[in-house]
C-alpha cells in the first residue's frame, strides 16, 4: 500500500499525517485528525455533508484524495468560530432556527461561507442555486435560505 | 399565551450551538481505543433466495480480520425490528397476528440487502475487503414485487406463520368482517345520486434522513452490553436487545447518540442486533458498524406502498353518503410494522369527514422489497392522495367549491377521530381552511385560471387532514420523568424522550422552566442514557411534546407540591401561618398568592434540604431535610388530534409534463405553539417530504427485485431550487389535554401537501393521476392518451 506524508492546514493549524494514497480527505479528516464535524452522508459526492473549504473554495472532501491536497488550507465548520464567538454565518443559522437534526449543518454552513465569499449580495434565487448539492431533509430549506440572507446582511454590514 | 415566560417564545434551541459548530456527536463520530470495525455481509444480487453455502475460509485469512460470524455463531431467536409489538398487550398482539420473523443473520433472503453474516476487523478497510471475500452460494427464488404476485396460490411462502403471504388484515375479533366500518355502506350507495371510484397506487418512499445508520457496541462477559445508537425508541430497543440476547435489562445499556434525522426509519431497531452480536463475539472490544448510504437505502424500512381503492357516494347537493375503501399494501420482506399502517390508513380516513357509512379494509402482503415500516404520516399520506382527489373529483362534477365542501363536511368537536370512541376535543379546521384560502388567494386565482389558455397551465388545490398526538388508546402511551432540584435551584430533568431534530428537547425544557417558574437556562435535559431515565415509548405518533410534555409537567408539579409543603414550615418560622393551597411557585420563589411580597427562594428551600444542619445545642434543623426530586409516570387519557389544511399552486407545462410548485400555504391547528420556529420547521420539512411523495420520490426495483435508485442522484427529492414560496399559518385554539394546550405537528406537515398538489394539477389541466408519484412522464402519457390539447 502506497502512502504519502502530507501536511494539511486544518482551521489554521498545521497537521502532519502519513496517508494511504487512496484515502479521501473526508476519511483523513475524521479518522486520522479527529475532525468529525465534517460528515459522511453518502460518500459519492451527492449530498454535500462532507463539504469543506480548500483555499477558500467549497470542495467535496469525500471525492478528494487527501494525498493530492498536501499543503492546502482547509476550513471546516468548527474552524469558523473564533475565540468562542460564532461566525456570523453560524449565528445566523442559530437566530433563524435553521437547524433541526443538524447532520447537514456543518456542510451547509461551509457551503454558505463559500457562496458568500464569491457573491456577498446574492438574490434569493442565487442562494437557492448556490446551496444545490447540499441536501437537507429536515428544514425544507426554508429557514436555511433565511439564515443565508441574514448572514449576508450581517457580513455586508461588518464590511 | 402572552402571560407565559417561555412558552410561545423562540428561545435558542438547546442543541443548536453544538450543531452549527460541528460539536454534536453522532454515532459515527465516536472513536474508542482499540475499536474494531464490523461489516455486515449482505445479499446484493438476489431479492429472494436461500443460502446454500457459506464459506469464510478465504476471508478469514485476510489481514486485519479478527472474527467472522454467521447464523451458527449467534442466537437464532427471532425478533421484530419494529417496536409496535411492545405497545400492545400480549392477547391483543395475538389477535392482531403480530409475529417475529427476523433473525440476525438469515438463511432465507427476503429482500436485497438481507444480512447473511458479518466480519469484525481492525480497520474499516480490512472489514470491507474481507466481506468481499466471503463466498455465499444462493439458490434464487422467484421475486414477488406486488401483493397480487405474492398472494398467488403457488407463491413461495415467506414464513409458515403467514399462509398465503398475507402479513396482516384487520382482525375480525376487533373489526367484524375484517372491516373498520359504521353504517350500512351498501344501502347508502343505493341512495347515492352519483359515485366516484378509482384504484390508486401509492409509492414506496424513503425517509432519506441525512445521517446514515451507524452503531457502536461493547460487551463484557461479566458486565454489560452497551450500545450506542441513534434509535428513536431507546427504551423499547433496550428491552428488545435484552430479550434477544437473553440478558436482564439491567445488563443492557443504551446510549442514544444525537439523531441525524429519523422520520420513522429508526422507529425500532435497524442494525443494533447485528452490531451487538458482533460485540458479543469479541468481548471487551468496541465494535463500530457504519452503514454506507446504499446500505441505508436497501435495508432500512420505507413507507408502505400499495394498491388503494376507494369509492365515495354523494347526493347531488354534495352530501357524502358512503365511503368504501381497501388498502392492500406491500409489506416488503419482513413483518416489522405489520399491524400498524394498514390500520391507521383507515383510521385517518374514518376521522376526516361526516359520512353516513364507511367501510375500510386494510391488508398487507409480503413482497421481496425492503420492509415497509414507519414513515412520517404513517398511512395518512396514502389516504390523503386518494381521499382528497376523489373529493375534488366529486366537487368538480357537482360544481361545488372544494374549500366550501370541506368546511361543510369535515368532522368536528364531538365526532370520533381516527380511533372509534375517542371524540375530538378541539378542531380549528374551518379557520385553517378560511385563513389558508384567503392567504393564497383561492377564489381570485381559481377564477382567473379557469379562463387560462396555452400550454402553460396553473392551478390551485386544497387538502385537509386529521392526525394524532400520541397513539393511545390503540397503543401504549407512557412517559416517566424525574426532576432533580439542585441546591442552587438549577434542575436536571431526566426523561428518555428523543429529539430527532424536531426540537422536542427544547420544547420540553421550556415546559419544565414554565412549570417550575425557573429560568430556561438553568434547566438541563438529561435524555440519552438508559441508566438515568425511566420508561418512555420513544419518538413516534407525534407524541413527544404532547405526552412527554405532560410527563415533564407532572414531575415538575410534584417538585412544586413539595416546595409548597416545605415553604409552609419555613413561613411558620417567620410566624406566618399558611397552607400549601395558599402558595404559588413562580420566578424562583414560593410566595403567598394573596401577598406575593412574602416569599421564600426556591434555592433556600432546596439548599437547606440538602445541606441540612442540626444545631447541636438546640437540636433544631435549619430546614426541612431531604433533597427534592419530582417524579411522574404519566399515561395520557387522550390523543388530541390536530387538523390542518394545505393550499398549493402549481404550474404545469403540458409540453414537457413538468410541474413547478409555485406557492404553498400550510395551515395547522396546533393548539399552542410552544416553540413557534420549531413548529414551522416541522411544517417546512414536511412540505419538502410531501411534495416529494406526490411528485418525485419512489424506490424503483427491476423485475428481479433489485433496487434501481439507491442513491441521491436517482432518488429525486426536492432541493432548494425546487421548493415553492411558502407560508405557514398556525391557529392556536388551546386543547384541554395538551401541555399548555399544545397538539402535535411532527407528522402533519408531510400529509396535506400531497392531496393539495394532486388537486392543484387537476385544477390546472383537468386530469387526475391515480399512480403516485405524478412524474412528467405520467403527465405527458396521460395528455397523449386522452388526446388533450392546451
Amino acid at each position: 500500500m502506497k502512502t504519502r506524508s502530507i501536511t494539511l492546514h486544518v482551521n489554521g493549524e498545521a497537521r502532519a499525517v502519513t496517508v494511504p494514497v487512496h484515502h479521501t480527505l473526508l476519511e483523513v479528516l475524521r479518522d486520522d485528525l479527529g475532525q468529525t464535524e465534517t460528515k459522511y452522508g453518502c460518500g459519492t459526492g451527492e449530498c454535500g455533508a462532507c463539504t469543506v473549504l480548500i483555499d477558500g473554495k467549497t470542495v467535496l472532501s469525500c471525492l478528494t484524495l487527501a494525498a493530492t491536497v498536501d499543503g492546502a488550507q482547509i476550513t471546516t465548520a468548527s474552524g469558523l468560530e473564533s475565540n468562542g464567538e460564532l461566525h456570523p454565518i453560524q449565528q445566523a443559522f442559530v437566530d433563524e432556527a435553521a437547524v433541526q437534526c443538524g447532520y447537514c449543518t456543518p456542510g451547509l454552513v461551509i457551503k454558505t461561507a463559500g457562496l458568500l465569499a464569491k457573491n456577498p449580495s446574492p438574490s434569493e434565487e442565487e442562494i437557492r442555486k448556490g446551496l444545490e448539492g447540499n441536501i437537507c431533509r429536515c428544514t425544507g430549506y426554508v429557514k436555511v435560505v433565511k439564515a443565508v440572507q441574514r448572514a449576508a446582511e450581517t457580513l455586508r454590514a461588518a464590511g | 399565551m402572552s402571560e407565559h415566560k417561555t412558552i410561545g417564545k423562540n428561545v435558542p434551541k438547546v442543541d443548536i450551538r453544538k450543531k452549527v459548530t460541528g460539536q454534536a456527536q453522532y454515532a459515527a463520530d465516536l472513536y474508542f481505543p482499540g475499536m474494531y470495525y464490523g461489516k455486515i455481509v449482505r445479499c446484493m444480487d438476489h431479492a429472494h433466495a436461500r443460502v446454500k453455502r457459506l464459506d469464510f475460509s478465504a476471508a478469514q485469512k485476510m489481514p486485519g480480520v479478527v472474527r467472522i460470524i454467521g447464523p451458527d455463531d449467534v442466537t437464532d431467536k427471532p425478533y421484530n425490528t419494529g417496536v409496535l409489538d411492545l405497545m400492545v398487550p400480549k392477547d391483543m398482539g395475538e389477535i392482531l397476528g403480530d409475529i417475529e420473523d427476523q433473525h440476525i443473520f438469515t438463511r432465507h433472503v427476503k429482500h436485497q440487502g438481507d444480512a447473511i453474516c458479518a466480519v469484525i476487523a481492525r480497520t474499516e478497510a480490512a472489514a470491507e475487503q474481507a466481506a468481499a471475500a466471503i463466498v455465499v452460494d444462493y439458490e434464487p427464488l422467484p421475486a414477488y414485487m406486488t401483493a397480487a404476485a405474492s398472494a398467488a396460490p403457488d407463491a413461495e411462502q415467506f414464513t409458515p406463520q403467514k399462509p398465503g403471504n398475507r402479513a396482516f388484515q384487520l382482525p375480525a375479533a376487533m373489526f367484524p368482517g375484517n372491516e373498520m366500518a359504521w353504517g350500512d355502506v351498501d344501502a347508502a350507495f343505493a341512495e347515492a345520486d352519483f359515485v366516484v371510484e378509482d384504484s390508486f397506487y401509492v409509492p414506496k418512499q424513503k425517509q432519506a434522513q441525512m445521517e446514515p445508520h451507524a452503531y457502536i457496541a461493547r460487551y463484557e462477559d461479566d458486565g454489560r452490553l452497551v450500545c450506542w445508537t441513534s434509535t428513536q425508541m431507546p427504551k423499547l430497543v433496550q428491552n428488545k436487545l435484552a430479550r434477544l440476547f437473553g440478558l436482564p435489562m439491567s445488563r443492557v445499556k443504551l446510549n442514544q447518540t444525537v439523531i441525524g434525522g429519523g422520520f420513522g426509519t429508526k422507529l425500532g431497531m435497524v442494525g443494533e442486533p447485528e452490531t451487538c452480536a458482533m460485540a458479543m463475539a469479541v468481548p471487551g472490544h468496541y465494535v463500530k458498524v457504519l452503514y454506507t448510504r446504499e446500505e441505508d437505502w436497501l435495508t432500512s424500512e420505507s413507507r408502505h406502498p400499495g394498491d388503494y381503492w376507494m369509492k365515495i357516494g354523494f347526493k347531488n347537493d354534495g352530501t357524502p353518503l358512503a365511503i368504501d375503501a381497501r388498502f392492500v399494501n406491500y409489506k416488503g420482506g419482513y413483518y416489522t410494522h405489520g399491524s400498524g399502517t394498514a390500520f391507521t390508513t383507515g383510521g385517518w380516513l374514518a376521522g376526516m369527514y361526516k359520512v353516513g357509512a364507511l367501510r375500510y379494509r386494510g391488508e398487507s402482503y409480503y413482497t421481496n422489497q425492503v420492509p415497509s415500516g414507519a414513515f412520517r404520516g404513517y398511512g395518512n399520506p396514502q389516504t390523503n392522495f386518494v381521499l382528497e382527489q376523489l373529493i375534488d373529483r366529486a366537487c368538480a362534477k357537482l360544481g361545488i367549491d372544494p374549500v366550501e365542501w370541506r368546511i361543510k363536511w369535515h368532522k368536528d368537536v364531538g365526532d370520533d377521530g381516527w380511533c372509534a370512541g375517542v371524540p375530538y376535543l378541539t378542531c380549528a379546521l374551518t379557520e385553517c381552511l378560511e385563513r389558508g384560502a384567503e392567504a393564497i388567494g383561492w377564489k381570485e386565482k381559481r377564477a382567473k385560471y379557469a379562463k387560462q389558455t396555452g400550454p402553460i397551465r396553473r392551478g390551485l388545490g386544497v387538502s385537509v387532514m386529521n392526525h394524532t398526538s400520541g397513539a393511545m388508546p390503540m397503543l401504549l402511551e407512557h412517559t416517566v420523568c424525574t426532576v432533580k432540584l439542585n441546591e442552587d435551584a438549577s434542575v436536571e430533568v431526566l426523561v428518555a424522550c428523543s429529539d430527532m431534530g424536531q426540537g422536542s428537547h427544547t420544547a420540553l425544557q421550556q415546559i419544565a422552566a414554565e412549570t417550575l417558574g425557573l429560568p430556561f437556562e438553568c434547566i438541563h435535559m438529561k435524555t440519552n442514557d438508559s441508566d438515568d431515565t425511566g420508561f418512555d415509548i420513544g419518538a413516534h405518533a407525534s407524541r413527544t411534546v404532547y405526552v412527554g410534555g405532560r410527563a415533564v409537567m407532572a414531575a415538575c408539579e410534584d417538585v412544586n407540591n413539595q416546595l409548597r409543603e416545605r415553604a409552609c414550615v419555613h413561613f411558620e418560622r417567620m410566624q406566618i401561618k399558611v397552607s400549601p393551597e395558599d402558595l404559588e411557585v413562580a420566578d424562583g420563589q414560593v410566595r403567598i398568592k394573596d401577598n406575593p411580597e412574602k416569599a421564600i427562594d426556591v434555592a433556600e428551600i432546596a439548599s437547606v434540604g440538602i445541606y441540612n444542619f442540626v444545631n447541636p445545642q438546640t437540636g433544631e434543623a435549619n430546614g426541612v431535610p431531604g433533597q427534592i426530586q419530582g417524579y411522574a409516570s404519566y399515561l395520557p387519557s387522550h390523543n388530541s388530534p390536530p387538523f390542518g389544511a394545505c393550499f398549493i399552486e402549481v404550474e404545469v407545462d403540458t409540453e414537457t409534463g413538468e410541474v413547478r410548485v409555485i406557492e404553498s400555504v400550510n395551515t395547522h391547528d396546533i393548539g399552542c405553539a410552544i416553540h413557534p420556529d420549531s413548529v414551522e420547521g416541522q411544517m417546512d420539512g414536511g412540505l419538502q417530504q410531501g411534495l416529494g411523495n406526490v411528485l418525485t420520490e419512489e424506490i424503483y426495483y427491476d423485475e428481479n427485485g433489485l433496487c434501481l435508485n439507491s442513491s441521491f442522484t436517482d432518488y429525486k427529492m426536492f432541493g432548494p431550487s425546487d421548493m415553492p414560496k411558502s407560508q405557514n399559518i398556525l391557529i392556536e385554539e388551546p386543547d384541554p389535554e395538551g401541555p399548555f394546550g399544545a397538539k402535535s405537528v411532527g407528522e402533519a406537515g408531510a400529509v396535506t401537501p400531497i392531496g393539495a398538489t394532486a388537486n392543484a394539477i387537476f385544477d390546472a389541466i383537468g386530469i387526475q393521476f391515480t399512480h403516485g408519484p405524478i412524474t412528467p412522464e405520467k403527465i405527458l402519457k396521460k395528455i397523449k392518451e386522452e388526446g388533450l390539447t392546451f
